[in-house]
């Protein structure tokens, strides 16, 4: 697949905050690749420069091999779902949808029929003559992006276009922008906070934290090998426990030694090692990493289990229940386990 | 609220008092004949009508509307642009800007109406600047003086408005293709027309009816509906006919405030 955008060490500050500080980053064609991280981390910022709405302070943005830098947001082939989507209050469904074609001058036939196309995909046929204010804010996340993509993109950029849903209609948004990125063939650069927006949808997720990239993967590579103790516990909930590389697949932590898949690490190296709650297994106290259960939640679909040993607070999730204050083994598989570098 | 509407009582008095009977009175006056003072031939006429034909009164009503509109237009002109960099402005002044531009409404008018015409004859104070003006009597002079009383009523229903708007959808509209101009044309402007159309009515308004100020700049020579009012009652006495004007230039108001309505069915923008 080719590289549609390529961006080299791009940096971006306002005033004396640097937001984006050297990003590297390529994005594919026909990729759906999310930016992922806390508020403030700079994703949102990096979508905006791609958009055209900020300018580059040093660094480049190639698009198909050209730097972008002097084109104007409105000469990129390029649209953007707005977080609020911006819908214009002055403008009907149809008129929204059709602003972008009408700027290109398209023809009255040929644009009704690619705005009932658009309108069609989104599932709002026939709320054509719709005031925008009359509208559900469900309903008016759809005509964001149909008034974005009847415009033809190389590239959609969504702007956390999911934040303001509720979880059920969020999920299903979920399902039907990827089938629709799918369908149409568009690279969507999808900005979220959300971990689980990112995993659920996403070719490839970036990970980003205060202005940097932090690990670049497909969502199964980002939640089984984080890079750092950030990205283990940004993604997912993770037990991270300090311990040391004795040597290649032996590591020790809790003062017991464990086979772990890991290697490549060098002897007696101080790392981090991460396993991740549905990882765990059970048993009655039977000596290795023995505690005692403080906590039991019911979270539905599992029980959220907390286990002290020692001074070191354990996070299980199991289908079953245990008794607080019942003394029990904590056991996993060498898989379970994944070694970070400090 | 039930507790509290009692103490909104005294304000509803006085204005029954200085406006509903005030008004009552002139549409009486306006239709009846009238003599000061004498109760015994007070009776029911159509006779006020006749003024409405009168040279003077049409020659006014068209000074009226033609100072009004050529003011409205320049003051839209000149303020918007001044409401639209106000709004977008990122300077730590801005609130500064804002107060100097309101300062002079909260002079009396009349004062600056009388500083104009002083400087508007050819000895004034300008005169130390190596300035002589001749402008008493002109239309110049009048629309200079309506400008300047009216501008900041322009420009501040515009500039409420626009200092309100989302910026996002500019860029959603460059987003979508639309060049600066192009984004302002069809997304600024017409997300601005609420405050522009109450701009334009305070301005309009205030301007159709203004008496003091051309009185003063024409040097008595060009007359308003206001002018011929206050001739009317203050000096020839008849009663009848500046009623009967005055209640034309409130069916004019009353037109003009449905129209605004139109617009803006919340009435924000009026105030």
């Amino acid at each position: 697949m080719d590289k549609l955008i390529q961006i080299n060490s791009l940096v971006k500050a306002f005033d004396d905050n640097v937001v984006l500080n050297g990003i590297n980053l390529y994005i594919k064609q026909n990729e759906f690749i999310t930016l992922l991280g806390p508020s403030g981390c700079g994703k949102t910022t990096l979508l905006r420069l791609i958009g055209g709405f900020e300018s580059v302070d040093d660094g480049q943005i190639l698009f198909e091999g050209h730097d972008i830098k002097d084109i104007p947001a409105h000469k990129r082939p390029i649209n953007t779902v707005f977080q609020k989507y911006a819908l214009f209050p002055h403008l009907n469904v149809f008129q929204n949808v059709a602003f972008g074609l009408k700027m290109q001058k398209m023809p009255k036939e040929e644009m009704r029929d690619a705005v009932s196309k658009a309108l069609a995909l989104v599932k709002l046929k026939g709320f054509e003559e719709r005031n925008i204010k009359t509208l559900s804010g469900g309903q008016q996340q759809r005509v964001a992006i149909a008034r974005a993509i009847v415009n033809k993109p190389k590239v959609l950029l969504l702007d956390e276009p999911l934040a303001a849903l509720d979880l059920k209609l969020r999920q299903d948004m979920q399902y039907e922008l990827k089938e629709m990125q799918r369908a149409l063939g568009i690279t969507f650069i999808f900005v979220t906070h959300d971990q689980e927006e990112a995993l659920t949808m996403s070719d490839t997720v970036v990970v980003m934290n205060e202005g940097h990239i932090l690990q670049i993967g497909t969502p199964v590579d980002i939640y089984n090998e984080p890079k750092n103790r950030f990205v283990a516990s940004f993604i997912g909930e993770s037990n991270i426990l300090k311990g040391t590389m004795i040597d290649d697949y032996k590591v020790r932590f809790e003062g017991l030694e464990f086979t772990c898949v890991d290697h490549g690490f060098g002897q007696n190296i101080p790392v981090e090692v991460v396993i991740r709650p549905e990882d765990i297994t059970l048993v009655p106290a039977q000596g290795g990493i023995e505690g005692v259960v403080t906590d039991v939640i019911f979270k539905g679909v599992h029980y959220e289990i907390i286990v002290m040993v020692q001074k070191q607070e354990y996070i299980i999730h199991s289908i079953y229940p245990q008794k607080v204050n019942d003394r029990v083994s904590i056991t996993f598989e060498p898989e379970a386990l994944h070694v970070m570098s400090l | 609220m039930k507790a509290l509407s009692s103490l909104a009582r005294p304000y509803r008095y006085w204005m029954v008092l200085t406006i509903v009977f005030p008004m009552i009175l002139i549409v009486v006056v306006a239709f009846t004949e009238l003599n000061l003072f004498r109760l015994d031939t007070f009776r029911f006429s159509l006779e006020g009508l006749n003024v409405l034909r009168s040279d003077i009164f049409l020659n006014a009503l068209g000074n009226s509307l033609k100072f009004a509109f050529i003011a409205t237009l320049l003051c839209f002109l000149i303020g918007y642009p001044v409401a639209y960099v106000l709004a977008n402005s990122e300077s730590p002044y801005r609130s500064l800007y804002v107060t100097l531009l309101i300062l002079p409404v909260w002079s009396n008018m009349l004062l600056r109406i009388i500083a104009w015409e002083k400087m508007f004859y050819p000895s004034s104070i300008l005169n130390l600047f190596g300035i002589s003006l001749d402008l008493i009597g002109t239309d110049t002079a009048i629309l200079i003086g309506m400008v300047s009383m009216y501008l900041p009523f322009m420009i501040f229903p515009i500039y409420a408005v626009l200092d309100k708007m989302d910026n996002t959808l500019i860029e959603a509209a460059t987003d979508l293709g639309a060049s600066n101009v192009k984004a302002f044309l069809t997304v600024t402007l017409p997300l601005s027309l609420g405050g522009i159309v109450s701009g334009v009515i305070m301005t309009l308004l205030p301007a159709m009816t203004a008496f003091a100020l051309p009185a003063r700049l024409s040097g008595g020579r060009t007359l308003l509906v206001g002018n011929i009012i206050e001739d009317y009652f203050m000096r020839t006495g008849n009663f009848n006919a500046g009623s009967m004007i005055s209640l034309v230039l409130m069916a004019l108001m009353v037109v003009l405030y449905l129209w605004v309505l139109r617009f803006d069915k919340e009435g924000e923008t009026l105030i």
